[in-house]
């Protein structure tokens, strides 16, 4: 049996090489990005190495969460905690992390990339608290003297015995490189640059307090409950939940990445198995009277089943060994483009098995279970099928099939319907999924309706057009799964099409319309660090031709109002805060004020945009209670505001300077707008930092969406990838759906038609099932772009931005790709010879 | 008895000299199939023409090389070494274009298993090699003509599957003669036909020779189809063996026996 079905299955090769290599590229396609995501996850590693002598922490309270724009704010620990613990019989340091950015020999920012932090640590020497040690060099012991990390060091060339350069907060400084350090075993603390420095280095500020004071055991052994009483008004916590939550804010950050790959995973599954099932259905229903025959000889029907699952396991094999092999492959590939894009994914080079044991789950069992079914259809076959001849009238689409179809149609519209009057995200979804289901389903019906509008005009192409339009009748539930395989491929490219361009106008929109500031001025990178102190403030404030400085400071508190607590919980989401000097701001920024007056801002008065007072409903007048760095704070909202300030984060608060000194917060400013004609040349000299951009008004505006840019590169290239698979789909339902009509093709040839009537029969039967997929797709994808923006905005949004050229180029590209794949198929269909045709009966 | 033998060693294997006003000759058409050790000789050197209004048998047993004859005398094959001709054209020389053309206007095909469109109704199954043609009118007249005589009539516009048999390869030989082709190449048209069926359909074609003065070439190993025929030619091992004019049914069973 086993023998018998791989005869059968190596004799068909030709005919099943696209549907292995269609079941190879989704496995590849999961592997690749599971082992990304494992090796991603797995980057955390060293921290727990690096910290393994770490017994207990003692930190301040949180002010707020770290999961917003701004990042999570901690109080100081006071240096007393650490007198009192050493005093106390254990080791304890105080360990701050402030912002130090090194330089390159040539003087550029080294390991500036979007994800990654650049700090200044403290050398905690020979303790089993420094999770640091030398490689090369030796340890700075003094000031002047530093080491850096590995990474950095061969990112920036840097050897030990050269000196280099580095900005903090005050500004440029210069030291010797004495040593290379190496973190855990790795070459770094997971996306940080770090350089680490004497413990005594002012950079880390003794008077203000530490970060964290990291306790080992001494002649007292370090355990929480020890510790804790000793230091009440601080919270204490073990080494290993430490490192747990350093972890965690990794995994939360590149959570959105594993998401991200998780979805297309998913999507090549979906698209694979749509494909498989395409295939087996094509390929049994032309094997109808082999079928029949085995029937005739008394095969039992379990007996047939069993043949075609296994030579679904066959495929399913062969594809998922050459998926394997590319997917490890692949995955280098997916990092490197990564790379590219400057998305700098730190991964570790461990293999996960379990990535490669889901994508041979996936691989055999997708292939098996999307050959059930239609062997279950297929083996249902009466023996007298065997006895009739190939001019049999292939059976109608299956009144099954329709019903399901309309009942998904049914459900998804109503679900859609309500999911954008209601503007909820859960039923938009299942919208989406039945309206998919849906058109999966009845594409057949669409093309039938489709072949039937277009038939005079295919019928004026002579007999072979006739020919073409009736088998799109007759044939389409065969066909159309070439249809469905590209309204997949169309509707996610238009729909992420959509999606990006509707975030870029909502992200880059509203409020920079408001924006008249001649220059921009700050730190570089997409998440700037607050880099503009008082001295470069006042620097650009001097040059001439400048006219107005307009600082931001921005922060971020944590609600306190009773509701708000019982909403969000204790201790949750953190708001972002931006403080400037009103006055001037007004001059550069024109707020749409939806309530309240500019005029009414004081230092606890302050400006709130729409976002938030719907979300708290504020009004004017309203108080808002905030724990921030100096307590608890009550501010009053002034004026309500349609947008927030471009990139600051919304919702957002905004106030006047005074309000950063009230909350406690003494950072230098995160960004400055400027007013006058002092020339970019003039301001970035007066800077005099490489760490801070001078930008105009439009480089500042593309900035705000290069972020949006870097992440949609992304969503192409995966998107790409589906697109391949799908296109691989539809040249193997074409070719097989070709391969079933060569008798009717023959017949038509030798009665006198030329090769090349045939060829261009063929492929305007399957330009036009390429016309009913791409429509039904972009059909699919604005719909359910119009339902999930809404709901995703809350009605704020009501259509996606439609850029009508896109819509026509993604018909195109649709229609070419088609094309493109039933080329060959029909090439090869028509020239071939006719006799090979006639013989075989 | 007409029989005559012919002699097997003749380089001119066949009617020994083919007439040029004839529809369709071979000259020393030899096929090769498959290469060196593996090669097979399905037709060896023949020679041999076809008259116009002519009605010719050609048989032999499996394998003689009968169907290869009739694949390379109407251009579907080509040959190895010779020539094939269509009236003055060398077939060997045509472009697939060309060979095309030619045989929507000049030739029909007739198959043992039909092959009709499924996607086509009867009637325009029947006017595909007409319809094929851009420049050409199907004759109405000529239509309703061949689909009375051959009982089909009332059946045009239904599809080949709700069709019997018999039915379709009356399809089949309208399609064939609807273009009023030098020749029709008729591949066991009776094979998949039962007896009264098959007489029928013999009846007819001996009458497109006699009334429209069609030209025949049927391959086929039914002596009783062979007795409808002007002249039998019997085809061994790729070469002419023997030739027969107007032969009963008993003279060509006898001239099989023979032959085996």
């Amino acid at each position: 049996m086993i023998r018998r079905t791989f005869k059968l299955a190596w004799f068909k090769r030709n005919r099943y090489s696209l549907t292995v290599i269609a079941i190879a590229l989704s496995v590849a396609f999961i592997v690749s990005t599971l082992l990304l995501t494992t090796s991603i996850a797995d980057v955390g590693e060293p921290l727990n190495e690096a910290y393994d002598g770490v017994d207990v922490v003692v930190k301040g309270p949180e002010v707020a969460a770290g999961d917003g724009p701004v990042a999570g704010i901690t109080a100081p620990v006071s240096s007393m905690v650490v007198d009192t613990l050493n005093a106390s019989g254990y080791e304890a340091v105080g360990f701050t992390s402030p912002y130090a950015q090194a330089l390159d020999p040539t003087g550029n920012p080294v390991g500036q990339d979007q994800s990654s932090a650049n700090v200044a640590e403290p050398w905690l020497g020979d303790s089993t608290l420094n999770g640091y040690e030398i490689s090369t060099g030796v340890a700075p012991s003094g000031i002047g003297e530093v080491a850096i990390d590995s990474a950095t060091a061969d990112a920036a060339g840097l050897e030990v015995g050269s000196t280099i350069q580095y900005v903090t907060d005050a500004g440029l400084r210069q030291a010797e490189l004495v040593g290379i350090a190496t973190f855990g075993g790795a070459d770094n603390d997971p996306y940080t640059s770090t350089l680490l420095l004497d413990v005594a280095d002012q950079v880390f500020e003794p008077t203000r307090g530490y970060d964290y004071v990291l306790v080992a055991d001494g002649e007292q052994t370090a355990t929480v409950d020890a510790v804790a009483p000793l230091v009440p008004e601080f919270k204490v916590i073990s080494g290993t939940t430490w490192v747990e939550d350093q972890i965690s804010q990794l995994d939360s950050f590149l959570g959105f990445f594993s998401t991200f790959l998780t979805v297309f995973a998913v999507i090549a599954v979906v698209v694979g198995m749509v494909i498989v099932t395409n295939t087996f259905t094509v390929s049994l229903a032309q094997r109808t009277e082999e079928l029949a025959l085995l029937r005739l000889v008394g095969t039992t029907r379990r007996q047939l089943m069993a043949q075609v699952v296994l030579e679904a396991l066959f495929l399913g094999l062969a594809g998922t060994i050459v998926g394997v092999a590319a997917g490890l492959a692949g995955v280098n590939g997916l990092g490197w483009f990564l790379d590219v894009l400057g998305l700098a994914i730190e991964r570790s080079d461990a293999i996960s098995t379990s990535a490669i044991a889901i994508g041979v789950l996936v691989g055999m069992g997708v292939t098996v279970a999307a050959a059930v079914w239609p062997a279950w259809k297929a083996t249902a076959v009466a023996p007298i099928e065997a006895l009739r001849s190939a001019e049999l009238e292939p059976p109608s689409a299956g009144r099954n099939r329709m019903i399901a179809g309309a009942v998904a149609l049914a459900i998804g519209i109503g679900c859609l319907l309500y999911g954008i009057v209601q503007t909820d995200i859960l039923l938009t979804g299942v919208g989406i999924g039945g309206a998919f289901l849906a058109l999966y389903l009845g594409a057949d019906t669409l093309v039938r309706i489709a072949a039937r509008i277009v038939r005079p005009l295919l019928g004026k192409a002579g007999p072979t057009g006739t020919v073409a339009s009736r088998n799109l009748e007759r044939n389409a539930g065969r066909t159309s799964a070439a249809a469905s395989a590209l309204m997949i491929g169309i509707s996610l490219i238009a729909f992420f099409t959509l999606m990006a361009a509707t975030i870029g106008q909502f992200v880059a929109g509203d409020s920079v319309d408001g924006l008249s500031a001649d220059y921009v001025v700050q730190g570089i990178g997409s998440q700037p660090e607050p880099a503009l102190n008082d001295e470069t403030l006042a620097a650009v404030a001097t040059v001439d031709g400048v006219e107005a400085v307009v600082p931001l400071y921005s922060t971020s508190v944590t609600p306190v109002s009773a509701a708000e607590v019982e909403r969000v919980g204790p201790g949750g989401a953190s708001l972002g805060v931006v403080a400037t000097e009103f006055d001037s701001l007004v001059l550069v920024y024109d707020f749409t004020i939806n309530a309240g007056s500019l005029d009414d801002v004081t230092s606890t008065a302050v400006v709130i945009d729409q976002a938030l007072a719907d979300s708290m409903a504020l009004a004017v007048g309203d108080t808002v209670d905030v724990t921030a760095l100096a307590g608890p704070v009550d501010l009053q909202v002034a004026a309500i505001v349609e947008t927030s300030l471009p990139g600051a984060p919304q919702p957002a608060i905004i106030g006047d300077l005074d309000l950063s000194g009230a909350l406690g917060y003494d950072a230098p400013a995160t960004t400055a707008y400027i007013i006058g004609t002092a020339g970019e040349a003039a301001l970035t000299e007066a800077v005099g930092l490489p760490t801070i951009d001078v930008l105009t008004l439009e480089d500042y505006v593309d900035g705000l969406s290069s972020n949006l840019d870097t992440i949609l590169a992304l969503v192409y290239a995966l998107l790409a990838v589906a697109v391949i698979i799908a296109l691989v789909g539809i040249a193997n339902t074409v070719s097989l759906a070709i391969s079933e009509r060569v008798g009717e093709i023959a017949a038509i040839r030798a009665a006198g038609a030329s090769s090349r009537q045939i060829f261009w029969s063929l492929i305007s039967e399957f330009g036009l099932l390429a016309l009913v997929g791409v429509l039904s797709g972009l059909g699919l994808a604005w719909i359910s772009a119009t339902a999930f923006f809404r709901a995703l905005s809350g009605g704020q949004i009501n259509y996606p931005e439609t850029d009508v050229l896109t819509g026509l180029l993604i018909v195109l590209a649709g229609l070419v790709g088609g094309a493109a794949a039933s080329w060959l198929p029909a090439l090869s269909a028509a020239k071939a010879d006719i006799l090979d045709v006639l013989r075989a009966d | 008895m007409n029989t005559e033998l012919l002699d097997s060693n003749n380089s001119g294997n066949g009617r020994p000299d083919p007439q040029s006003d004839d529809v369709a000759r071979l000259v020393g058409a030899s096929k090769i199939f498959g290469e060196d050790d593996a090669a097979v000789t399905a037709l060896d050197d023949v020679t041999i023409g076809f008259r116009r209004r002519e009605f010719t048998a050609v048989m032999g047993p499996s394998g003689s090389g009968k169907s290869t004859l009739m694949y390379c005398q109407s251009g579907l094959d080509r040959l190895t070494s010779g020539h094939a001709y269509i009236g003055d054209v060398d077939v060997s020389t045509l472009t697939d274009q060309e060979l095309s053309v030619l045989r929507r206007s000049k030739l029909g095909f007739i198959f043992q298993s039909f092959h009709l469109v499924p996607a086509l109704s009867a009637k325009e199954n029947i006017t595909l090699p007409v319809d094929l043609d851009s420049g050409a009118e199907v004759d109405e007249e000529f239509l309703a003509e061949l689909t009375d005589v051959l009982g089909i009539a009332n059946r045009m516009e239904n599809r080949p599957s709700q069709l019997s048999g018999g039915q379709r390869q009356r399809v089949a030989v309208a399609r064939a003669m609807i273009p009023r082709p030098d020749v029709i190449f008729a591949d066991e048209p009776t094979g998949a036909l039962d007896s009264k069926t098959s007489g029928e359909l013999l009846t007819y074609l001996r009458q497109a020779v006699d009334e429209l003065g069609q030209t025949i070439v049927m391959v086929t190993h039914d002596a009783v189809a062979a007795s409808h025929c002007d002249r039998v030619i019997y085809v061994q091992d790729g070469r002419l063996v023997g030739e027969a004019l107007h032969p009963t049914v008993d003279d060509v069973l006898d001239k099989i026996r023979e032959l085996s």
